[in-house]
C-alpha cells in the first residue's frame, strides 16, 4: 500500500467517524461513491466514471441512485468534472 | 526500505509529539484536578491512539515504526535503566501488542485491515483498541507490579487517548476539506 493510500484510508476512517457523529453532510451512498473515486485516484488524476462504477463499495448501487449521488457530489464541490478532457472523467477534490 | 524508514520516521515523530502533549500538557493539568492519582497514568494517553491507527495501517511493520519513539520517550524517563528487563518488556509490550491483536482478531475472523475495496468502521478500530489497552495494561502493569487503580487509570487514558486523537484528525480532515471544497 503506498503513502497516499495509508492517507486515503486514514482520511476513510475519519469520514466514517464524522459519518457515526453525525457531523457528515454526505449521505451514506454519496460517502461511498466518495470513497470509490478517492480509492480510484491518484494525487491529481481523474477518474473515469466507469472505474468507479466498477469499485467493489459501489458494485451493487443501482445506476440510478450511483449517478444521482455523482452528481451531488459534483454539486457539494467533492468531485469536479475534469476540464482537460471528455465527460465522464472527474477529480477528486483531496485535502492539498 | 525506502518506504519502511519514512514509516518509521513519520510513525515515531507523531508518536513523540503525543508523548510531548500526553507528559508535558495533559500530566500538570490531570494532577492539579485528581493529585490522588500516582505514578504516570495519564488520562488521556494520546500515543495509545497513535500506536492502535499504525498498526491497523501497517499492521506488522508498525512494531518496527514504533520502536524508536517508544524506545526514546522510555529513554527520556528511565535514562540509561531504559535497557532493565522490565522496562524492555514494556517497551516490546507497547511495539507489538498492537499489530499482534489486530492479526488476532484477523485469524478469528474479523478483518479490519485497510483495503482498497472495503469501507473502514470507526467504531470496530475502538473496540480493538480497547482490547489492545486491556492486553497491554495487563502486560505493562504485571512488568511494573502497579496497583489495580493504576489498571483502571491506564484503560480510560488509552480509550479517551485514541478517541481524542481521532477528534483530532477527524478535524484536520475536516479543515483540509473545506479548505480543498470552496462552500457557498
Amino acid at each position: 500500500m503506498s503513502e497516499l493510500s495509508k492517507l486515503t484510508e486514514l482520511r476513510k476512517l475519519m469520514l466514517d467517524m464524522e459519518h457515526a457523529m453525525g457531523l457528515q453532510e454526505l449521505s451514506t451512498v454519496e460517502r461511498d461513491v466518495y470513497y470509490a473515486a478517492s480509492d480510484c485516484t491518484s494525487a491529481s488524476d481523474s477518474v473515469r466514471t466507469n472505474r468507479i462504477r466498477e469499485h467493489a463499495i459501489v458494485a451493487s448501487m443501482s445506476r440510478p441512485t450511483f449517478f444521482r449521488a455523482l452528481k451531488s457530489l459534483v454539486g457539494k464541490g467533492y468531485l469536479e468534472q475534469s476540464g482537460n478532457a471528455s465527460r465522464g472523467r472527474y477529480l477528486v477534490k483531496t485535502p492539498k | 526500505m525506502k518506504s519502511l524508514a519514512i514509516e518509521t520516521t513519520a510513525v515515531s515523530l507523531f508518536y513523540l509529539m503525543a508523548s510531548f502533549i500526553a507528559f508535558a500538557i495533559v500530566m500538570p493539568v490531570q494532577q492539579s484536578l485528581f493529585p490522588a492519582l500516582e505514578n504516570r497514568a495519564s488520562l488521556l494517553f494520546l500515543p495509545h491512539g497513535v500506536k492502535v491507527l499504525a498498526a491497523w495501517l501497517l499492521g506488522w511493520r508498525s512494531s518496527i515504526a514504533l520502536f524508536p519513539g517508544v524506545l526514546i520517550v522510555f529513554a527520556y524517563f528511565a535514562g540509561w535503566g531504559v535497557f532493565a528487563p522490565h522496562r524492555m518488556s514494556a517497551v516490546m509490550t507497547a511495539v507489538l501488542v498492537p499489530a499482534a491483536v489486530f492479526s488476532l482478531v484477523k485469524l478469528l475472523g474479523w478483518d479490519l485491515s485497510p483495503e482498497s475495496g472495503r469501507r473502514p468502521r470507526w467504531a470496530s478500530i475502538m473496540i480493538v483498541g480497547l482490547l489492545i489497552s486491556v492486553v497491554s495494561s495487563i502486560l505493562s502493569n504485571l512488568a511494573y507490579g502497579n496497583s489495580p487503580q493504576n489498571y483502571v487509570a491506564y484503560l480510560i487514558g488509552d480509550f479517551f487517548g485514541l478517541f481524542f486523537l481521532c477528534l483530532i484528525l477527524m478535524f484536520v480532515f475536516r479543515a483540509w476539506r473545506s479548505r480543498a471544497i470552496p462552500h457557498g
